[in-house]
C-alpha cells in the first residue's frame, strides 16, 4: 500500500467509529484495517472514546409501561417456546406437570380461522374435553391454545404485520363481560405469535384484536381471532 | 433449568447472555433493569419523542431477547453491544422519518466490533466513570469539534452530510472527528490514571 492510501484511511477512522462513512467506504476502510496494523492499533485506542458517548446523555426515565411490555412479551415468547416441541413431547410435559394430573387438566384445542370449526376428539376415562368454536376475520389465520389449569398459551400463526403504532391485544370473556386479558404482543417476523392467558377460571372466549401501542381498555377493534374455550 | 431473578441478580452481563439465549425471563428482566435505563436515555436523545424511543427499545431489547445467544463475549462487553443495537435501531428510525435512505447496516452483529477481549478491561472501566464526567469530557471540547460528534453519533449523518450541512470541506470535518475523539480519549485515560 502505498502512503497516500494510508494516510487517506487513517483520516477515515474516527468517521468510520463514529458510524459516519457510508456504507462501502466503512467496508473499503475495514478491509484495509484487516492488513494494516498501525491503522487496526489506532482504531483500537480511539474506539473507547465512541463507547462512553452513550453515557454521556442524560438520564430519563423510561415509563414502567415499556418495561412491563417487554417482560409480558417476554414471557409470553418464553412460554411459547416451552411449548414448542408439540411433535416430539406429550402435551402434558410442556407445563411440566406431573402426568396423572396433567392429563386430566390439559385442554387442547386447535382452531381453524375463517370459519367455523367443531372438534370433538371425545373424551373417555375422563380425558381432555377438546371441542371448540373458532370464528374470525382474518382468513388464513390460524390459533392453537393450549390451557393447563388456569393458564391458557395461545399461539397464532400466518398473521399480517401490523400498521407502525398498533399491537395485538388479547380479551378473556366471562358471562357478558368482556375483560383484557393483560397480554400485549406483537407478530414474530413470520407470522407467529404467542401469548400466555392468565386466570382462564370462567372464560368463554378468548378474543385478539389490534389495539394502539399501549392497549386500549376496552376493545377498538373487531376480533382478529375468536377462540371459544369448551366448559 | 430456569434461574430465579434473585440469583440471577448476581450474575454478569456476560453470564446473564448464555441464559438469555435459553429463554430465561428472569435473567432477562434483570439484564432490563441493568441496561433499560442507559438505553432508553440514549433512545430518547436520538429521536427525541419519548413513544418512538420506547418503541426503539422494546424493538432493540425483543431483538436481544431473540438473538441472545449470538453475543460473543470474545467481541465486547454486553453493555456496548446493547447500546450499539439500540443506537442503530434509534438512527434507523431517524432516517426513515426524514426520509433518508438506511445508511447503517442494521444487522446487530455488526456492533459485535472485532477487538481483543484485552481491550474490555480498559472499556469496562472507562464505563465506569461518571457520567457528570463523561459529560464534562464531552462539553470541554471545542465546539466545532462536539458538534460534528453529535451530528455523527446522535443524529446519524454521515461524514460528507456533515461537510454540507456545515458549509466546511469534508477533510475539516474528518479532522475534527479525529481531533475531538482524540481529546475525550485522552481526558478518559487522565481520570483512569
Amino acid at each position: 500500500m502505498n502512503e497516500t492510501e494510508h494516510d487517506r484511511r487513517r483520516d477515515d477512522l474516527a468517521a468510520y467509529l463514529l458510524g459516519a462513512l457510508e456504507p462501502g467506504e466503512a467496508a473499503e476502510l475495514e478491509r484495509h484495517v484487516a492488513g494494516c496494523a498501525e491503522c487496526e492499533e489506532e482504531l483500537e485506542r480511539l474506539r473507547p472514546a465512541v463507547q462512553v458517548l452513550p453515557e454521556t446523555v442524560e438520564r430519563v426515565e423510561a415509563s414502567p409501561a415499556l418495561r412491563g411490555r417487554l417482560m409480558e412479551q417476554v414471557r409470553s415468547e418464553a412460554a411459547g417456546s416451552q411449548a414448542a416441541p408439540a411433535s416430539s413431547q406429550p402435551s402434558r410435559w410442556r407445563f411440566g406437570l406431573r402426568p396423572a394430573a396433567g392429563l386430566a387438566a390439559l385442554a387442547l384445542v386447535v382452531a381453524a380461522i375463517g370459519g367455523y370449526a367443531i372438534r370433538d376428539s371425545g373424551s373417555g376415562g375422563g380425558g381432555p374435553k377438546t371441542t371448540t368454536v373458532v370464528t374470525g376475520h382474518s382468513p388464513g389465520v390460524t390459533a392453537e391454545m393450549v390451557r393447563a389449569g388456569e393458564t391458557g398459551t395461545l399461539r397464532l400463526a400466518n398473521l399480517h404485520q401490523l400498521p407502525a403504532g398498533k399491537v395485538l391485544q388479547a380479551w378473556v370473556q366471562r358471562g357478558k363481560q368482556v375483560v383484557s386479558a393483560k397480554a400485549l404482543f406483537v407478530p414474530n417476523s413470520d407470522g407467529t405469535a404467542t401469548a400466555t392467558i392468565d386466570g382462564m377460571k370462567g372464560v368463554s372466549t378468548v378474543m385478539v384484536t389490534a389495539e394502539p401501542r399501549g392497549g386500549s381498555v376496552q376493545p377498538t377493534s373487531a376480533p382478529i381471532v375468536s377462540v371459544v374455550i369448551p366448559n | 433449568m430456569k434461574i430465579r431473578a434473585s440469583k440471577a441478580e448476581r450474575l454478569a452481563d456476560e453470564e446473564l447472555m448464555p441464559r438469555i439465549g435459553e429463554k430465561d425471563p428472569d435473567a432477562f428482566e434483570v439484564f432490563y433493569d441493568r441496561h433499560g435505563g442507559v438505553a432508553f436515555s440514549l433512545a430518547y436523545r436520538i429521536v427525541g419523542e419519548r413513544g418512538a424511543a420506547e418503541d426503539v427499545v422494546q424493538e432493540a431489547f425483543i431483538s436481544i431477547w431473540r438473538s441472545g445467544a449470538r453475543y460473543d463475549r470474545a467481541r465486547g462487553s454486553v453493555r456496548s453491544w446493547m447500546l450499539g443495537i439500540v443506537r442503530n435501531r434509534a438512527i434507523d428510525f431517524l432516517r426513515s422519518k426524514a426520509g433518508r435512505a438506511p445508511k447503517l447496516d442494521f444487522d446487530d452483529d455488526a456492533v459485535l466490533e472485532h477487538r481483543p477481549s484485552a481491550e474490555l478491561t480498559d472499556a469496562e472501566a472507562l464505563r465506569r466513570e461518571t457520567t457528570h464526567e463523561l459529560r464534562g469530557a464531552l462539553g470541554e471540547l471545542p465546539g466545532e469539534q462536539s458538534k460534528v460528534i453529535e451530528l455523527a453519533y446522535f443524529g446519524g449523518f454521515s461524514h460528507s452530510e456533515i461537510a454540507k450541512m456545515l458549509d466546511v470541506p469534508l477533510g475539516t470535518v474528518k479532522g475534527r472527528m479525529r481531533l475531538g475523539l482524540e481529546k475525550i480519549r485522552g481526558e478518559l485515560a487522565g481520570g483512569l490514571a
